[in-house]
């Protein structure tokens, strides 16, 4: 299997993953959005909704990363330019859903 | 180095369709999307710097303009979770007839805004 075919697999299995939990998400969103700090903080302590959360985030970035990087594809004519800014989207996608998750634990 | 792959033609060059429209802001949910979920991502994580500093960002949250924001971001998502579905359908090798991408594509766009109202509906406790 070539790695095009690999990055549509998995691009559509995160896709499909996160049908529902964008629902979840949407939803809880404009539950708790106006809502006090005990309130924000109580969501995010509750042990179901933070595992949601961070199977959410994990898979949104990892989604998304494939998805733009597929957009860089499409437009980025500059190979070094190219390969730059795919770094930083691959790096990011896992560095802020990690920290994220690493601070709304310590909550 | 110069790619010698070609790149998609600009988007002026074709005549709009509803599959187009669908298409272009599939891309631009995405990305608002993401930009969105790092927000809130910080906004998260600013929950450890205390009930003071969370005041700032809730009377924020709380105006007009936080509603109306939280209302654009649930439309938006609303739009990514239509137009996935649409995509996974096309990608099982359905729907792409000239008048059923029409029709799917304008369910998408109209179908986005009744999830959005009912999201919001049921965010908000009113069934």
């Amino acid at each position: 299997m070539i790695n095009a075919t690999k990055k549509w697999i998995f691009l559509k299995i995160s896709g499909a993953i996160l049908v529902p939990l964008k629902l979840w998400f949407i939803l809880n969103l404009i539950t708790i959005y106006d809502q006090d700090y005990v309130n924000v903080v109580s969501f995010f302590n509750n042990l179901s909704s933070r595992f949601l959360f961070s199977i959410f985030i994990i898979n949104a970035y990892f989604f998304s990363a494939l998805s733009i990087s597929e957009v860089f594809e499409d437009y980025i004519k500059n190979n070094k330019i190219k390969n730059v800014a795919n770094r930083f989207l691959y790096t990011s996608a896992v560095v802020i859903p990690l920290i994220t998750i690493i601070l709304i634990s310590n909550l | 180095m110069e790619n010698k792959s070609p790149l998609s033609p600009h988007i002026q060059i074709y005549r709009w369709h509803i599959s187009s429209l669908v298409s272009i802001s599939h891309r631009i949910t995405g990305i608002i999307n993401i930009i969105a979920i790092t927000l809130i991502c910080l906004w998260a994580s600013l929950l450890l710097l205390g009930e003071s500093n969370y005041e700032i960002i809730n009377l924020f949250l709380s105006s007009l303009v936080g509603k109306f924001i939280i209302l654009g971001l649930t439309w938006s998502f609303s739009f990514q979770i239509l137009s996935e579905i649409r995509h996974l359908i096309m990608d099982l090798g359905y729907g792409f007839e000239l008048k059923t991408t029409k029709i799917s594509g304008l369910i998408v766009i109209f179908g986005s805004i009744i999830l959005t109202v009912i999201s919001y509906l049921i965010g908000k406790n009113f069934f």
